[in-house]
């Protein structure tokens, strides 16, 4: 499917922002419902500085997360630095008010305000102002793999020098009601209905870094639920060669039987359910991705990200988090 | 770092001239603009404004019917490649759909729903990266597959990151979509910015009012150089680039600079300086602030005197994120034909713009051509293809 991207990056800083406005460990709650709509103004005046008041709930997700990760840094980032945006719906919310005030029996006619924020760049701009970078800016919309290729983008680009540092996101919002926000991302009716705002930034550079993207590739479908696990498997257990254990991010398509079998087939897999804290949404990936970095341990640990799409393509991520003692 | 040039080896359309690159490169020949008042679907400002929509013999309805546009597009694509008894054609082949949305789609949906029961529906909204998953099963596509979504600049930087992909060896070949169609909602939000020309887009003209909306498909077929089989090119994708332009959210830095950046960068990333470029194909959406600013940043560029420069979207309309690939298509169309375009629309020029395009056809030379796309959230990108 996709060939295995044979280079690496760097992180440098890492959020992951979840569906309770939590952001650091201890504020991590398990979701056993859907989450209420959270208010973000208050947050996003206070970590972004500024009242974003014309701003989308959607564009408010993306500033926190984005800003929070940029405040880590141990230095600006500089005005060069390119942003991706993974989504896999967007502004949701503000095209279905547009709807509701456009279509029949709606009035006809659309705010200016919600047509401007419905655009699915927009939260990819503000991300970029805030942040005072002005350089490749890119919104990437790949269902359940839009982080994943987000992130494949800038490591590429990071490679050919396009730029020198990257700002990669997975953002999405939930919608109510839940029967309603079914019909633009299928879940399993044990699966929460989450939202978040979880980025990575990304250099070539090894000295300050926190972790490390090992790689990003992706396998096909398989004929079979067996193929399926004896491939991909396979090729997790490769990446235990050097590592005793790693953890295993199973992404929202993997149901708990294909987790167990995998976790069976390959012993030196722990799970770690990050679903539990963000729900389950297309960029999904990036929370559980960012979230590793929520507890660093004395020494590296090695996590896999699985997850798959609707047509059965898989896709992985490997990445290690650097030891604090490191 | 600078990159091979990429072949671009095959070009499908389908416009408000109909399907096909022929008819629209006729039409471009001949300047033959036709705005209409929009008639596809009931919507109250129809008198006011001037769009450029497919003809009703193009099209099936709803989401199917976005699909089979686009589709078509792809098909002719693949004729002009001479790949369609290729086995496999996409097997190596990334996919990668520019589009602001497929709003118009799920729009359509609705409506059927209404004709059918007499009932609202919830909305059948999906990310743009829905449509793409799904014409990557139709075309069993075996690379990567994704969308952008970057507004006007959609497509445009679809063909960069396809280039890139195709430079860095992670496939040999690419399939670029830019989709787009009339939709309600955007119609509606951009009347109430009031943004849109009653009278159809007239890029760089004093009179100029703001956007004449269009709908469209073109698929475009980039392939690796160095095969030893490769087909006559079409044209060759020299470099490109990409910013993001944080003056404001609607509006352009208004002295130009950072359009100007862009430019440059494309130009630095396609190893040409200002003078190598022979012609410019201009955003030119019509626009008050757009045109000012695309003005400024020419004059900046070129303090001597600016290349002829041209705009097309009085010809297809603004095909929002589907404008890179559709007039990237077009304009190479037209210079394989011999000629540069004339901007239809422009009949006196601002004396604030300073500049003045090209109101008739003149004739394509082989050499290199520059290719710009401003949008909304200050997305911008530019291209600098190669007509040999």
């Amino acid at each position: 499917m996709n060939k295995p991207l044979n280079q690496t990056a760097y992180i440098h800083g890492a959020v992951a922002l979840g569906a309770q406005k939590d952001y650091l460990p201890a504020q991590r709650h398990r979701l056993h419902a859907d989450p209420q709509a959270a208010d973000l103004k208050e947050l996003a005046r206070q970590v972004t500085g500024q009242s974003l008041r014309q701003a989308s709930h959607f564009v408010e997700l993306a500033a926190i997360g984005s800003q929070l990760c940029l405040q880590r840094l141990p230095r600006p980032a500089p005005g060069s630095t390119a942003v991706y945006l993974g989504t896999g719906l967007a502004e949701v919310r503000k095209t279905r008010a547009l709807f509701a005030q456009v279509m029949p029996p709606g009035p006809g006619s659309a705010s200016p305000f919600d047509f401007i924020n419905s655009a699915n760049n927009m939260a990819a701009f503000y991300v970029a102002k805030l942040a005072g970078i002005s350089g490749r800016n890119l919104t990437i919309m790949a269902e359940e793999f839009s982080f994943e290729q987000a992130l494949m983008l800038a490591i590429s680009d990071l490679h050919c020098e396009e730029c020198t540092a990257a700002l990669v996101g997975g953002v999405d919002e939930n919608s109510s009601p839940r029967e309603q926000h079914l019909r633009h991302i299928h879940l399993r009716e044990n699966q929460v209905m989450g939202e978040g705002s979880s980025w990575l930034y990304l250099t070539r550079e090894r000295t300050d870094a926190l972790g490390q993207l090992l790689t990003v590739e992706s396998l096909p479908a398989s004929a079979t639920a067996t193929s399926w696990l004896e491939t991909t498997a396979a090729r997790l257990e490769q990446w235990l060669e050097r590592d005793s254990s790693a953890r295993l991010l199973a992404g929202f398509r993997l149901t708990s039987e294909e987790i167990a079998a995998l976790l069976g087939r390959v012993p030196a897999l722990r799970a770690e359910p990050y679903l539990d804290h963000c729900g389950s949404f297309f960029s999904a990936a990036a929370f559980g991705l960012a979230a590793a970095f929520d507890h660093r341990s004395a020494s590296s640990q090695l996590y896999l990200h699985v997850n798959r799409d609707a047509a059965g393509n898989v896709m992985i991520v490997a990445l290690r988090v650097f030891g604090s003692a490191a | 770092m600078l990159m091979p040039a990429v072949p671009i080896i095959g070009l499908g359309m389908v416009s408000c001239y109909g399907a096909g690159l022929d008819p629209l490169v006729e039409a471009l020949r001949n300047g033959q603009a036709r705005p209409q008042p929009p008639t596809r679907f009931p919507i109250s400002i129809a008198d006011k404004i001037k769009v450029a929509q497919l003809g009703d013999a193009n099209l099936a309805r709803g989401e199917s019917g976005a699909e089979a546009v686009i589709l078509a597009a792809v098909d002719q694509a693949l004729v002009d490649a001479n790949l369609t008894n290729t086995h496999d054609v996409f097997a190596d082949c990334a996919l990668i759909v520019g589009s602001s949305g497929f709003l118009y789609a799920a729009e359509d949906e609705y409506r059927l729903t209404m004709e059918k029961t007499g009932q609202p529906s919830d909305p059948p909204l999906h990310g743009t990266g829905w449509m793409a998953a799904k014409l990557a099963s139709r075309l069993a596509i075996g690379g990567p597959v994704l969308s952008l979504s970057t507004a006007c600049s959609s497509s445009a930087n679809a063909i960069i990151v396809a280039a890139g992909m195709i430079q860095r060896g992670r496939v040999r070949r690419a399939l670029v979509i830019g989709a787009e169609g009339l939709s309600a909602i955007s119609l509606n939000g951009f009347y109430s910015l009031m943004l849109l020309d009653p009278e159809g887009c007239r890029p760089f003209d004093r009179e100029r009012r703001g956007l004449q909306l269009g709908e469209g498909a073109a698929a475009l077929i980039l392939q690796a150089g160095d095969d030893r089989e490769q087909r006559s090119a079409r044209a060759l994708f020299c470099g490109g680039a990409n910013l993001c332009d944080i003056h404001h959210v609607t509006s352009a830095t208004p002295d130009g600079s950072a359009m100007r950046r862009v430019i440059s960068d494309a130009l630095t990333a396609s190893a040409a300086t200002p003078q190598d470029i022979l012609a410019i194909k201009a955003h030119g959406t019509g626009s008050l602030d757009n045109d000012t600013a695309e003005a400024a940043a020419m004059r900046s560029l070129y303090p001597a005197g600016i290349p002829p420069f041209t705009a097309i979207k009085r010809y297809i309309g603004h095909t929002l994120g589907a404008c890179g690939a559709m007039e990237t298509a077009a304009f190479i169309g037209c210079l394989r034909s011999g000629f540069v375009p004339g901007t239809a629309g422009f009949e006196a020029p601002d004396p604030k713009l300073a500049v003045s395009p090209l109101r008739s056809k003149a004739a394509a030379r082989p050499g290199r051509y520059l290719l710009n796309f401003f949008g909304f959230g200050g997305n911008y990108a530019s291209l600098v293809i190669d007509h040999e």
